[in-house]
């Protein structure tokens, strides 16, 4: 235990050329790490028109049935609108690829096989590999030569439950929790840097590893989920259900807008 | 939101000559000095003075912002579209629907190039033509508003009362909330001989647009612009429905006409409602008969000012 006087003495060349500069280092990666993300997003890939009428095709009956219950289209016109869907959803002409064969119609298509899934993923990917390559890189920098390194003393007690956190690869049971070894300062940066980096590049960075580091797969977790959703098929016979339920609901706003409008100017009879 | 909006504007352009253009091409120089130092200001700028030098006929100066546009924007859907219209104003349409099908072809695949081609189309006589392209157009882009309108503005125009109606009723799904809308789908039901969706369809848009938030009951109040045209289609509905009884219960989209107590107090309430407009627009005192009263009406209403 330390004693009322310091107990280590460090040598200033630790700071100039330890401390510092695994603090820079590690600050300008973020910041290629930003740039090269920026660099590896493709533009989210322009669909064909047909895949908009398909993915579009369900906002139709959506708006029809919305409307249902006020609606401001007579019981004629708006059934139909609503058959003309119908049979167009029961038929499959809105399907990218035109009315399904009745054989192939079973399975769902499979997001590993399909190329625009692939690339979802490949994306999701490719960022995880630009935050984990640097870091792999850093930590096995900082361990190679600065294994044991003291970097600083912090200007406050701390009690000993901190000391696996901020001595982290000096295994020494007895020294003051304040000194901050080489591997921890490495973890503080690693978790720390973010406001920095908010504060250079702006809210919407991709230079803080740490937020990957705590959904390492999301990105990747979340391709084949939009894969499954684009059966549109399937989709498709459900809206038909939703659009027989709609016609029921039907009520026409002005269905007794006379006696509204006579009420109202006061010639109610 | 900005960017269909502004390509939606595009999509609607049309040659017009206006005194508003020719003003703002007398500024041209200033325009194309300053546009550089006043960020995204200054590039809309430049579009509206590259539409504005198009309405003009002055290729020249709209070659200029174009160039100038479409350097800084390469990819951009709004500068292709407005390089659209450029050709439409000086090449042939063969060669602009060409340029628009190119456009539609690729990806950026857009409703804006979709109605261009169909103005184009409309505007060189090919109507089916037309039509094609926008029922295609909006068979794919369904919540396009304008484009319904433009639809059934062509069938309009081609005495096609029942198809324009079909294309308003989706504009009225789509906007339910617009008396215009409602307004244009009660005059088309009436043109299509479909009196009593007409009547009811006018009198919706009487329950939408008189004032009933102000403490005057609405009996006291004095019909003016969209509301005196609804009371003076209440007036020819029921004045037809009056007059030629057949016609009540020949309706299309088989709405019962109403009863004959309701509407006999309906022709009255409407032609108490047009005396009261007549009598504060022209001071004078309206005409005693209904056909009188229509025809008196009927000038009222196309003055412009008045609605």
């Amino acid at each position: 235990m330390s004693g009322p006087a310091v107990s280590l003495y460090l040598d200033p060349q630790i700071r100039d050329w330890v401390l510092f500069p695994i603090t820079l280092v590690m600050i300008l990666v973020g910041i290629l790490r930003h740039y090269v993300v920026l660099l590896l997003q493709s533009p989210p890939k322009k669909q064909s028109r047909a895949a908009i009428r398909e993915q579009r095709a369900l906002v139709r009956s959506q708006i029809l049935r919305a409307t249902a219950a006020n609606s401001p289209l007579p019981p004629s016109h708006y059934n139909a609108v609503s058959q003309h869907l119908a049979d167009a959803f029961n038929t499959g002409s809105y399907l990218k690829d035109g009315p399904a064969k009745s054989d192939a119609a079973a399975a769902p298509p499979n997001p590993l096989t399909d190329p625009a899934a692939m690339d979802g993923m490949m994306a999701g990917m490719k960022t995880q590999m630009v935050m984990m390559v640097p870091q792999m890189v850093i930590m096995g920098w900082i361990n190679f030569f600065f294994q044991g390194f003291v970097l600083i003393k912090l200007p406050f007690p701390l009690t000993l439950g901190f000391k696996s956190m901020l001595q982290r690869g000096i295994e020494t049971p007895d020294m003051d929790v304040r000194w901050v070894s080489s591997l921890s300062w490495y973890f503080l940066n690693f978790f720390g840097l973010n406001g920095l980096y908010r504060l250079i590049l702006g809210g919407e960075n991709s230079a803080d590893s740490s937020r990957d580091m705590a959904t390492p797969f999301a990105a990747a977790a979340a391709a084949p989920q939009l894969g499954q959703a684009q059966d549109f098929s399937k989709l498709f016979k459900a809206e038909i259900d939703n659009l027989e339920f709609s016609k029921g609901l039907h009520v026409w706003v002005a269905d007794d807008v006379e006696t509204r409008i006579l009420k109202k100017y006061g010639r109610a009879t | 939101m900005e960017v269909t909006a502004a390509l939606q504007k595009l999509a609607a352009y049309e040659r017009h000559e206006s005194q508003k253009s020719q003003k703002l091409l007398d500024n041209a120089s200033s325009i194309l000095k300053s546009y550089a130092r006043q960020g995204d200001e200054g590039w809309e700028a430049l579009e509206k003075l590259t539409l504005a030098a198009l309405d003009q006929g002055d290729i020249e100066t709209a070659d200029k912002c174009l160039k100038i546009l479409s350097e800084r924007f390469p990819d951009s859907a709004r500068v292709d579209c407005l390089t659209g219209i450029r050709l439409e104003a000086t090449e042939s349409p063969d060669i602009a629907l060409q340029y628009y099908d190119e456009l539609l072809e690729g990806e950026s695949a857009n409703a804006a190039f979709g109605r261009r081609k169909a103005s184009v189309y409309r505007r060189i006589g090919k109507i089916d033509q037309a039509v094609k392209e926008l029922s295609s157009m909006l068979d794919t882009y369904y919540t396009e508003v304008d484009g319904w309108l433009e639809l059934a503005d062509i069938y309009s125009s081609c005495q096609q009362y029942t198809y324009a109606l079909q294309s308003l009723s989706h504009t009225l799904l789509l906007a339910p909330q617009n008396p215009f809308h409602v307004l244009q789908f009660a005059e088309t039901a009436y043109l299509a001989a479909d009196i009593p969706l007409a009547l009811k369809m006018y009198l919706q848009v009487v329950d939408m647009t008189d004032d009933d938030e102000e403490d005057v009951p609405p009996i006291d109040t004095i019909p003016t612009g969209l509301t005196l045209r609804a009371w003076f289609g209440v007036k020819l509905c029921t004045h037809r429905l009056n007059t030629e009884p057949r016609v009540g219960s020949s309706s299309a989209s088989q709405t019962p006409a109403p009863p004959t107590t309701t509407l006999s107090s309906l022709d009255d309430l409407a032609t108490e409602r047009l005396r009261t407009a007549y009598l504060n627009t022209t001071q004078e005192s309206p005409p005693k008969t209904d056909s009188a009263l229509i025809d008196a009406l009927a000038k009222v209403i196309s003055k412009p000012g008045t609605t």
